[in-house]
């Protein structure tokens, strides 16, 4: 079931569209990331569907009902929406009890509802507080409840995590996604950290130019992204020239498959193919002896993959992993190959490596 | 005095830093009722200036302009710009000094200097003047003005200073010297130029005063425009008192738009957050006990003498020969006054700066700022206008009336509200309004439970300035009160000119304590909102 719907939303400020028609549907008890790089627009959506913007097209429906459409406006006090603002915005004046009580009706302010809140975002005992006294975290948290406490038909969270330290970061999340799963909370989060919405979410939007380019399932958003541009924006990608035959690929790392459940395979002729880092695997090459340019089968062998030579630029230690940048000795066109592998081996800049890439890939004709 | 000391600290003509990345900017709609509250505001406090005009224009502009360009403008312009001129340099000089012992050196006793130092600006200029005259009565003149009048308002010069000193990156002084800079360069190069804007602002203040300045005036026996064109009212020689008020008013844009220029030249501005870490304080060494000497001769003749002067008086003061309103009556009267003044420039202030902090853009910029040109209209000009011109069209019910006397307080102290006002909208953002009204609250609701609740204090703070500034005004007092009525300053002053000063002294000790401990307070919170803007 929907709970919250938005067709063709339009949205300017004055000459400047910002929503030029965003087409989203958020079931009920999922979390949503919308993910956009930072000026996008996602603030705005969020305060179109909260109802303190008015959208300027297009229709917002909660839990079924026109909230915002032609002849139509809810007033944000109407709508049912926790809204968690990008800086968290606690009331200072008030102590965290009095914050997560704020919307409840007079006689339940102080009472077990608010302690129960608290408890169940791990903030047991701190309702005597008043916001200046925790820490980024904890505010977070007590936003959160805040939202949580009118029960409300979504929560809308504004980069919740983007003030916290990357450890912080991580734990919090992990929090937020288990109260939301416990509550069944339907949540739409807003954030430009890939990563975090790959992780955290059941489904991730990409917003971009004004619109939703993308809404799926984060597995399938990083594996089969519609378009070129989307595939680098979601992860690191390789996007090589290919050209397109039947079921494969000719590219210089071989021939590979094409995915076939990919979103409707292009015709035959020139495309640009997307490996994934972690789908190239790399070996140091003898330094002795010269790369073996042919492959396992010889020249001739046009119909599998093929090791390509080539010298490392850089290494980049992550610990888990490690994230090579390779260049390629025979010509493409001069870009560098990402090759994502386990951690540990020290490869020092120069040192000559041997790559060779799992199918299956994903590819787009070539426009021009 | 007539500006207390929150003018000082925001600086009333520093335009405010946009909003940055807080969603203040992002209402879309413009509120109409907003718009038009703002704009009656403006159009009450332009009144003044229209009915001079208006006035001047009636006059002819041949009897106007043989009134300006005549013998007596031009000895009351030098003895006006002389004495503004000197006055300010020294009030910058011992301000910006005594703001960088007490924030930035070892000096011993740091905390006391520091609130006592603020406290003149309590005790108007017409009591240090008495202070001064009434046990010398040589001080006389110029360079009587000259001193009176320093000692009277460096404290506008000192509050901004410190101020900014406090909230100053302290870091770019560490820096500074690190790449070779000795101390004293440093200090020129860096300290100054971070206190740059507040020591402008803080002149701007003095200046302002000075031109608008009438009781210290009179008592010292030196002549200004002020003076002059209060004299003339009263003789009725009202074309020429209309011919001497458009060119003071002419003065204080001057003033006005040269520390805009000037300002415009340079700011300063703060990189990184701000930092809890102080400074390790200059340690004055042999130096201390000249300083801590300078010092206590400043309090002393600050503070010491008219403070003292009136205790004095009120043992020697001799009999007790003249009629007058008592003590209690003056204070209830002047409190009236002071109580309707304050409600109405804090409920017309909201408006305006409601508009300027949350829906910023340059027409309502420019709307807000026009109320500050009240700044350049003296009391004396104000009052004078607003008589002469409802002694004219309206005397049977407006002339000499009270609603006159609070309208005319109102305009005058209008910049002084908004300052407040807007100070401490600062600390209620939209955005706290948006959630709580996501939290199912009613737009009144969230006025009461939200927006009110964190704006109360400032509030206060506002209606409390005004407040204060009506006890100690004098000169529009002493044109418009009602006949019968008498505040505090005004009985004060008639005792005063009678040289019965045994009389006066309990009314200027009554200005002072009324002044005294709430403008410490309030500094105390301009001083916090200073920082909590930032
Ligand atoms: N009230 C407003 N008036 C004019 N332009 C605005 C307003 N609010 C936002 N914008 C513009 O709309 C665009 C989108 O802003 P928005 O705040 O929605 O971006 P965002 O995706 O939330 O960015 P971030 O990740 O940095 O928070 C930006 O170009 C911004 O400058
Ligand atoms: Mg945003």
């Amino acid at each position: 079931m929907t709970q919250l719907a938005m067709t063709g939303l339009y949205k300017a400020f004055g000459s400047l569209p910002v929503l030029t028609g965003v087409d989203l549907e958020v079931p009920a008890g999922s979390l949503t990331a919308i993910l956009g790089p930072s000026g996008s627009g996602k603030t705005t959506l969020l305060r179109v569907l909260a109802g303190f913007e008015r959208a300027d097209g297009g229709t917002v429906t909660i839990g079924g009902t026109v909230a915002d459409g032609p002849g139509v406006h809810v007033a944000p006090e109407r709508r049912r929406i926790g809204y968690v603002p990008q800086e968290g915005s606690l009331f200072p004046h008030l102590s965290v009890a009095g914050n997560v009580g704020f919307g409840l009706p007079p006689r339940e302010r102080r009472g077990r509802r608010t302690a129960e809140l608290l408890e169940s975002v791990g903030l047991g005992g701190l309702g005597k507080r008043y916001p200046h006294q925790l820490s980024g975290g904890q505010q977070q948290r007590v936003a959160l409840a805040r939202a949580l406490a009118i029960q409300p038909a979504v929560v809308l969270l504004d980069e919740p995590f983007a003030s916290l330290d990357a450890h912080l970061r991580a734990s919090v999340r992990a929090d937020v996604q288990q109260i939301f799963r416990q509550a069944g909370t339907t949540a739409v989060l807003v954030t430009h950290d890939q990563d975090e919405a790959l992780s955290t979410a059941d489904r991730v939007a990409v917003l971009r130019d004004g619109k939703i380019a993308q809404c799926a399932a984060p597995q399938d958003l990083y594996a089969r992204p519609v378009d070129a541009d989307l595939a680098s924006f979601i992860g690191d990608a390789n996007l090589l020239t290919g050209v397109l035959g039947a079921g494969v690929v000719q590219t210089i790392l071989g021939s590979l498959p094409v995915d076939p459940g990919g979103t409707a395979v292009p015709p035959p002729g020139p495309v640009t193919v997307l490996i994934r880092p972690e789908q190239v695997e790399l070996q140091a090459a003898d330094g002795s002896r010269p790369a073996d340019m042919g492959g396992p089968h010889g020249p001739a062998a046009a119909a599998g993959p093929r090791c390509l030579a080539g010298r490392v630029i850089s290494y980049g230690y992550h610990g888990h992993d490690a994230v090579v940048y390779v260049q390629p000795e025979r010509d493409t066109g001069g870009r560098a190959i990402i090759v994502r592998t386990l951690g540990g081996r020290d490869l020092p800049p120069g040192s000559p490596v041997t790559l060779r890439a799992h199918g299956p890939v994903l590819a787009w004709s070539r426009k021009s | 005095m007539a500006a207390p000391p929150a003018l000082a600290t925001p600086g009333p003509l520093q335009q405010q830093p946009p909003a940055t990345g807080a969603p203040a900017a992002r209402k879309a709609r413009l509120p109409a009722a907003l718009i038009a509250a703002s704009a009656a505001v403006a159009a009450v406090l332009a009144l003044p200036l229209v009915f001079l005009l208006i006035e001047a224009h009636g006059a002819g502009t041949s009897t106007v302009a043989g009134l300006v360009f005549r013998g007596l403008t031009r000895e009351l312009l030098w003895n006006t710009i002389r004495l503004t001129f000197v006055v300010t340099v020294l009030c910058a000089v011992i301000g910006t000094a005594a703001a960088w012992c007490v924030e930035r050196t070892a000096l011993p006793g740091r905390r006391v200097w520091a609130v006592l130092v603020v406290v003149p600006l309590a005790i108007p200029d017409f009591v240090v003047s008495f202070g001064w005259v009434s046990l010398w009565p040589w001080v006389q003149g110029f360079r009587g003005a000259v001193v009176v009048m320093t000692l009277a308002v460096y404290p506008l010069v000192y509050l901004p200073v410190a101020a900014s000193l406090r909230a100053a990156d302290p870091g770019q002084e560490e820096v500074a010297r690190s790449l070779g800079t000795g101390r004293v360069r440093t200090f020129f190069r860096i300290t100054l130029r971070q206190a740059r804007g507040a020591i402008l602002g803080g002149c701007l203040l003095v200046a302002l005063v000075l031109l608008a300045e009438y009781g210290a005036f009179e008592i010292l026996g030196y002549q200004t425009f002020t003076t002059e064109i209060f004299t003339e009212f009263n003789s009725f020689s009202l074309t020429s008192a209309c011919a001497l008020s458009l060119v003071l008013v002419l003065l204080s844009l001057i003033v006005l738009a040269g520390e805009g220029r000037l300002r415009g030249k340079g700011r300063v501005s703060r990189s990184g957050a701000l930092a809890a870490r102080q400074l390790s304080p200059h340690q004055l060494g042999r130096a201390t006990i000249p300083v801590l000497a300078g010092f206590a001769l400043l309090i002393m003749a600050a503070l010491g003498v008219p403070v003292g002067a009136s205790i004095y008086w009120i043992f020697e003061g001799g009999t007790h020969s003249l009629d007058g309103i008592s003590l209690p009556g003056a204070a209830w009267q002047t409190a009236l006054y002071g109580v309707g003044a304050a409600a109405i420039d804090t409920a017309a202030a909201f408006p305006v700066a409601l508009l300027a902090v949350r829906y910023p853009g340059r027409a309502r910029n420019l709307l807000e700022r026009s109320t500050y040109l009240v700044l350049a209209m003296p009391g004396v000009v104000t009052a004078f206008a607003l008589s002469y011109f409802t002694e004219r069209y309206a005397d049977s019910f407006l002339y000499q009336s009270t609603p006159l006397l609070i309208l005319c307080y109102s305009i005058m102290f209008f910049p002084l509200a908004l300052v407040g006002v807007k100070a401490s909208l600062a600390r209620a953002p939209v955005s706290l309004d948006e959630v709580a009204r996501s939290l199912g609250q009613s737009k009144l609701a969230v006025l009461r439970r939200v927006t009110l609740r964190l704006t109360g204090p400032g509030l206060v703070a506002a209606f409390c300035l005004v407040f204060l500034s009506v006890v100690t005004e004098l000169t529009a007092t002493l044109l418009l009160i009602p006949t019968g009525a008498a505040t505090l300053a005004t009985q004060f002053w008639v005792y005063e000119q009678n040289v019965s000063y045994g009389q006066a002294a309990p009314f200027a000790l009554a200005m002072i304590a009324v002044a005294a401990v709430p403008s410490y307070v309030l500094g105390r919170f301009f001083d916090r909102s200073a920082h909590a803007q930032r």
